[in-house]
């Protein structure tokens, strides 16, 4: 059996569930979730997040995907879009998951 | 006092633009509508849950303020660019003032403290589940004027002053000074507070707010009624003023200061305090007592406060004071706390330009032992009427006034 890829781990479903915790923790009014862009920038010209934004979006991230997210991942690597932040998410979930062993 | 010297506005600004939200809507029409009516606009509200407080009144803004700001803007925020919008367009001028020389002086006493307030009680209530930490960025006192200067691009001296409910008339002070020294060419003055549950709670516990809508200078008054609301004045030289063609609405004479000294909450029982503020803006306008049309007064409707006020007027205004006409705004929209002095100031102009008095409503008889001519139950006309003091007391002992005069002068 050939490993999972990047794409396989990142899924619509979860594309969506961290477009919706974003809108929901963020108070983003008359903001459609499935408007953001998979790759679209969170900060600056993108969707114009903020450095508070991240803070919230941090604690909103580690209680859905009971997932803990130290302090150097809060960077423009992971924090760059929806999908760079599902492909850390997706990469967690599976470390943790029963017999993944890695 | 000569006549030269009273028209001649030495050390006057212009005042030429008018902002309001207050509890009879968004904007100085609906304002002047409102004071006009002499019904008050202070009742139930629905900002916070209060059914347990001693009193169940206050003057909530309804509408939400159309002005939005940014997404952590407090309600306080938000009324504050509502009235500085609007201020800014009846000046004639752009929305942007980078290069203009402005600066903005506010006055708030809470803030976003009630959006604070909010993040707490959901974090005393899911201890671990708690969001919306972004709530607590807009708390400073020095965020309503701050969130101005963002929107329309202020870069002078953005100050606000944090003296209770002497704020608002305080920053019109240092306003005018500025404008006077040449640091400036413009100010934004004003001030901005909303309805939180500090404030209610806080004068409640003091036993300082009426149960019934308040009923400043009346014989049954109780205490005040709690306000929200914000008023900013486009204050600039009458040069500048001239330079850009703006239509003056009147002017910014004179300010002064004092304090009382004397206790935390309780003025100056002889109103001596305020007295030494108004003697002092009297002498910075070059005007005397005689000269004064009306006086909208601090009224906030609790006991102490009107009876030291009367004493302050006697002392100030004496054989004169029973034919004086009195007026408390926040008869009809409550007390705006840090912003009291900003609305006050709004409606004593919006008075002289229409040359009327608005009434002070509020239950009752004026109280007889006061020996106040108080405008009550609809606008007396005052036609001619050229120049009006404003006056406003803060816990801590500080008083403020303004001597406000009409266009021409």
């Amino acid at each position: 059996m050939s490993p999972l890829t990047d794409a396989d781990r990142i899924t619509p479903d979860l594309l969506l569930r961290l477009k919706r915790l974003i809108v929901a923790t963020l108070h983003i009014e008359g903001l459609d979730p499935e408007a953001i862009g998979d790759d679209q920038p969170l900060f600056g010209e993108g969707l114009g997040l903020d450095s508070i934004d991240a803070l919230e979006l941090v604690v909103a991230i580690e209680r859905e995907f009971v997932v803990a997210i130290p302090e150097g991942k809060v960077d423009h690597d992971v924090f760059r879009s929806v999908r760079t932040l599902a492909l850390w998410i997706a990469e967690r979930v599976a470390q943790r998951a029963p017999g993944s062993a890695s | 006092m000569s006549s030269a010297q009273r028209s001649g506005r030495d050390g006057a600004v212009a005042i030429t633009g008018l902002g309001a939200v207050s509890g009879y809507g968004e904007g100085t029409a609906a304002l002047w509508a409102g004071l006009a009516s002499g019904a008050a606009a202070i009742g139930p509200f629905r900002r916070f849950e209060h059914a347990k407080f001693r009193t169940q009144l206050a003057s909530e803004v309804r509408a939400a303020p159309s002005q939005k700001g940014g997404r952590r803007s407090s309600i306080a925020d938000r009324f504050a660019l509502g009235a500085a919008r609007e201020a800014l367009a009846q000046a004639g001028l752009p929305s942007r003032l980078d290069d203009l020389g402005c600066g903005i002086y506010f006055g708030s006493s809470t803030g976003g403290m009630f959006e604070s307030e909010s993040y707490f009680a959901d974090l005393l209530g899911q201890p671990h589940r708690a969001s919306g930490i972004g709530r607590l960025t807009a708390q400073p006192t020095c965020s309503p004027g701050e969130s101005v200067a963002r929107a329309h691009g202020v870069h002078g001296p953005v100050q606000t002053v944090a003296s209770a409910c002497a704020s608002a008339t305080l920053a019109m002070g240092i306003a005018l000074a500025a404008l006077r020294a040449g640091e400036i060419e413009i100010a934004l003055a004003g001030g901005s507070d909303s309805l939180c549950r500090l404030t209610y709670a806080g004068f409640n516990s003091l036993r300082a707010v009426d149960p019934k809508a308040c009923r400043p200078f009346r014989s049954e008054r109780e205490g005040m009624s709690i306000g929200e609301g914000a008023a900013v004045l486009v204050l600039e030289s009458a040069v500048s003023a001239a330079a850009r063609g703006a239509r003056i609405l009147g002017w910014l004479l004179g300010a002064g200061a004092s304090c009382d000294a004397h206790h935390m909450t309780a003025p100056d029982p002889q109103g001596a305090g305020i007295a030494r503020a108004v003697a002092a803006a009297l002498a910075d306008s070059g005007l005397a007592a005689t000269d004064i049309d009306f006086v909208n007064v601090h009224g906030t409707g609790t006991p102490h406060n009107d009876a030291a006020e009367a004493g302050m007027l006697r002392s100030i205004f004496g054989d004169r004071l029973p034919a004086l006409p009195l007026t408390s705004t926040k008869g009809a929209i409550g007390h705006y706390l840090g912003a009291a002095g900003a609305i006050e100031a709004v409606a004593t102009l919006l008075c002289l330009l229409h040359g009327v008095v608005h009434p002070t409503p509020g239950e009752g008889t004026v109280d007889p032992a006061l020996g106040l001519d108080l405008v009550t139950g609809s606008p007396r006309a005052l036609p001619g009427a050229r120049f009006a003091l404003s006056t406003n007391l803060a816990f801590g002992g500080t008083n403020a006034a303004v001597i406000l005069g009409a266009e021409p002068a």
